[in-house]
């Protein structure tokens, strides 16, 4: 058994597919914000895995842009969350209908 | 040993993602999400990238999982209350649809390419040193811009935080 691209590539999907349902499925917005990370990372494995079939490791420098990019969207998305709390008193993302305050 | 490391690490990862949509508690969620990522450091450690294992661990399930920890915890009570209730279904096609039709797609695209192993690479691949030549050298803009991105984004974070609301330019 060795590893091909193909596996990369079905790991990969698989991986989105699961934090795109998670997405969809879950009302917790802290655990929607969690999905769009695994969906991220499912990106990672892509860049990663084309960067060794190309043997060019370029692919792993846009990795670390991704890291930087989850990192400002997590701060920035957990600090709008913290304040809709301070407000709403919920993060169920089915209770914030109304986007007047 | 090196495919062992990926299948193993690979489904590892499958199951953190999978336990995670499916608990109902926020911070059982976030730990299983920690437990998938240190799964994928290892599948980067397969595809030989061992700076991106260890910045996996580091950035990952080091940094941001604490971040949403550290909110998971402010906000506990409401939350675990508020998710107890229901772990609401809606719309099962629109759940099960968008995730066929990517399987379909990956699917059939991968039945004729790509089945030969992956290539095996030199020694330095994917070490620091290689990685910081390309970092520092042919992508020394977008370096620099991705920087930026992260200032704004702590600027982002102090302002909406800021309980006052006395910003300088209000």
């Amino acid at each position: 058994m060795v590893v091909t691209l193909n596996h990369c590539l079905l790991l990969a999907a698989g991986i989105f597919v699961v934090g795109m349902t998670g997405f969809v499925v879950r009302r917790n917005a802290l655990v929607m914000l969690m999905c769009i990370e695994l969906m991220l990372s499912a990106v990672n494995i892509v860049f990663a895995a084309f960067s060794r079939q190309n043997g060019d490791a370029s692919g792993h420098v846009f990795v670390l842009m991704n890291f930087a990019v989850a990192a400002a969207e997590a701060a920035i998305g957990l600090a709008i969350l913290v304040e809709i709390y301070r407000r709403r008193r919920t993060v169920d993302v089915d209770e914030l209908k109304s986007l007047m305050e | 040993m090196e495919a062992f490391l990926f299948f193993s690490c690979g489904a590892l990862m499958l199951l953190g993602g999978v336990m995670m949509v499916l608990q109902r508690s926020a911070v059982v969620a976030a730990l299983w999400l920690v437990f998938a990522f240190i799964a994928a450091s290892g599948v980067f450690a397969a595809l030989s990238a061992p700076f991106l294992a260890i910045m996996q661990v580091l950035v990952y399930a080091g940094a941001i999982m604490v971040l949403f920890l550290f909110v998971i915890m402010m906000l506990q009570g409401p939350v675990l209350e508020g998710e107890r209730k229901r772990l609401a279904l809606p719309m099962w096609p629109a759940v099960a649809i968008p995730p066929v039709a990517v399987l379909v797609l990956v699917g059939s695209w991968l039945s004729r390419r790509h089945a030969e192993a992956l290539p095996v690479q030199p020694a330095g691949f994917g070490s620091p040193g290689q990685v910081a030549d390309l970092l520092l050298g042919r992508y020394l803009l977008a370096f620099e811009l991705i920087s930026i991105v992260l200032l704004v984004a702590i600027i982002g974070a102090l302002a909406l935080g800021n309980r006052e609301r006395k910003l300088p330019w209000s």
